[in-house]
């Protein structure tokens, strides 16, 4: 047999799926002839890479709205409109288009209404944002939360040891708040919904456009784009914040952070986010971290944390190019390189001047797409 | 050492780390609940979109194909039981909205070239300029459409030949060789 015989055996053998007794001939065969042994190590190669695939990519616009108006034409009312017009008797195109101009008035003004209705649901209840007591007995101010109640701008939401509410945000998403926390409705508006969580845990569940829903913590603002997620706030100011769904973007006096879902960051007061990391990033590689952001000896930690970097690290890695410089950012990229390698265009030289688009580039290659990032 | 074949996982992990929350969803969704049904669809858009981009391998066709997904899903929420996940069951249903897509566009051709090999007519995009490294995303998206489409389905979302031959109204045999195929173009591409 010749090389061009194995090699649809190359392809069975990479899926594991080549009869045990062709096994052992083709591993013969590759012992011997370096060619098929590059073949293979090439389709080995591109599995590698398809496996690293993102596998989220966000479209490029908001396809929600008219998403949300196809689905409202499916109900009831417009299906009633569409039987009109088929019990009207109305066969050819031109009478068609002209009598049809009556029904395509009425369903004008009954999309207007059904946008109008929609449109008052998505500003904020004039009340004030609706709360619902889940376990014991929140307080608003001095008030018992018995069954529902609302929360106006300006005042505390507090639950004890053995209590828990819904939030309600706006229109827009839903806020659990855990037991002992302390949250403030700061604002909320058509364009911002703001709430500060001075301690304790919430878990937010958002489904609006990004960059809608705040919250403020003694460390740093969580900035929603479009997720799920759970922050916790200790009694010294220091944060956690754990992504399930999505993303979230930390800020503080000018440092931000992205966290993409199943990645965590830790925030501390004075020194805003830290670099974001895989939830299940091993406890050295978390240790050496907390180092590099919070502690002394950063330079010992970073090279610490490039030696335990893998290849789900690179989300990390990408985050420290940010935060290093000269030789620093050196090492980080010579260690991302080796894990992720970089979209055309993206040179160690421009990134290790510090080039925005660059970054910005390798950020897409990495599915940090949506955000915006600095 | 003798290579070992990484074990096949049919989906990637799509259940969701919040299940009660979204049971929750769901549940509401089901009783025709569209603010429940928006949450659902900001937390899977991503997914959805990313099979229909690289199955297509065309901008606007996706979005498109995104938005019938998440029709289809609406319509037939009533009827999903909770035997999967649900990013799970919606990752399917995307797939075959996707599939019913390409199966109409060969269909197409037939009428039009009067052809049974639609494939035969397909023209793969002109090669990018020399000395421009491609990635794979844009590799994969160069491939003729049922190779992509076969590439897409058995190499990054898990499926069987089986499956994927009976999805596609192709014999097992020629969604494996459409396979070697992509593999190969995708080797020559990246090289």
């Amino acid at each position: 047999m010749n090389c061009s015989d194995y090699s649809s055996a190359l392809h069975d053998y990479l899926d594991g799926e080549l009869p045990a007794p062709e096994v052992v001939q083709l591993e013969a065969h590759l012992a011997g002839c370096a060619a098929c042994r590059a073949t293979f190590d090439s389709l080995r190669a591109l599995r590698a890479a398809t496996a690293a695939l993102p596998r989220e990519i966000p479209p490029a616009r908001d396809l929600w709205p008219e998403l949300e108006e196809r689905l409202e034409a499916k109900r009831p009312g417009f299906r009633l409109l569409g039987g009109m017009a088929q019990t009207a008797g109305l066969n050819s195109s031109r009478s068609i288009f002209h009598r049809l101009i009556p029904l395509a008035a009425a369903a004008g003004i009954a999309l207007l209404l059904l946008l109008a209705e929609r449109h008052a649901g998505s500003t904020p209840p004039r009340g004030g944002w609706e709360v619902a007591a889940l376990d014991g007995m929140p307080r608003i101010g001095a008030r018992d939360v018995r069954g529902t109640a609302e929360l106006h701008v300006g005042q505390w939401l507090e639950t004890d040891a053995t209590s828990r509410a819904k939030v309600s945000v706006a229109s827009i998403g839903e806020v659990n708040v855990e037991p002992n926390s302390r949250l403030r409705l700061v604002g909320t508006s058509a364009t911002e919904h703001r709430v500060e969580l001075a301690r304790g845990s919430m878990r937010a569940l958002i489904w609006a456009p990004p960059r809608l829903f705040f919250v403020d913590t003694p460390s740093a603002t969580a900035i929603d784009l479009g997720c799920a997620y759970a922050l916790n706030v200790d009694d010294h100011g220091d944060g956690e914040l754990r992504v399930t769904s999505g993303y979230v973007a930390l800020e503080h006096d000018g440092r931000e952070a992205i966290i993409p879902k199943d990645f965590m960051c830790l925030t501390r007061a004075g020194a805003g986010p830290g670099t974001p990391f895989a939830v299940g990033a091993p406890a050295d590689l978390r240790a050496a971290l907390a180092r590099f952001d919070f502690g002394r000896a950063q330079p010992a930690a970073l090279t610490r944390v490039l030696a335990l970097a893998r290849a789900e690290d690179v989300v990390t890695l990408w985050h420290l190019l940010a935060r290093t410089t000269g030789n620093d950012r050196a090492a980080v990229f010579d260690t991302l390189v080796k894990l992720s390698a970089p979209p055309a265009g993206v040179t160690r030289s421009g990134i290790l001047a510090g080039d925005a688009a660059m970054r910005a580039r390798w950020a897409a290659e990495l599915g940090l797409t949506m955000v915006g990032l600095r | 050492m003798p290579y070992v074949a990484p074990v096949a996982v049919p989906l990637p992990a799509l259940v969701t780390d919040a299940p009660d929350a979204e049971a929750d969803l769901v549940r509401r969704a089901q009783q025709r609940d569209t603010t429940a049904f928006a949450a659902l669809y900001r937390a899977h858009v991503r997914r959805v979109h990313a099979v229909c981009l690289r199955m297509t391998a065309n901008a606007s066709q996706a979005e498109e194909l995104t938005q019938r997904a998440f029709l289809t899903a609406w319509e037939k929420l009533p009827l999903f039981r909770g035997d999967s996940a649900f990013a799970t069951w919606l990752h399917r249903v995307a797939v075959n909205t996707v599939l019913a897509d390409l199966r109409a566009e060969q269909r197409r051709l037939r009428r039009i070239f009067a052809t049974d090999n639609p494939a035969a007519l397909e023209t793969p995009p002109p090669a990018p300029p020399v000395g421009i490294r491609l990635d794979l995303d844009q590799a994969i998206a160069g491939l003729p459409p049922q190779a992509r489409a076969v590439f897409v389905l058995h190499d990054v979302e898990g499926w069987q030949h089986d499956e994927i031959a009976a999805q596609l109204g192709i014999a097992a045999g020629t969604s494996k060789a459409q396979l070697h195929r992509a593999r190969q173009l995708l080797q020559e591409a990246l090289r």
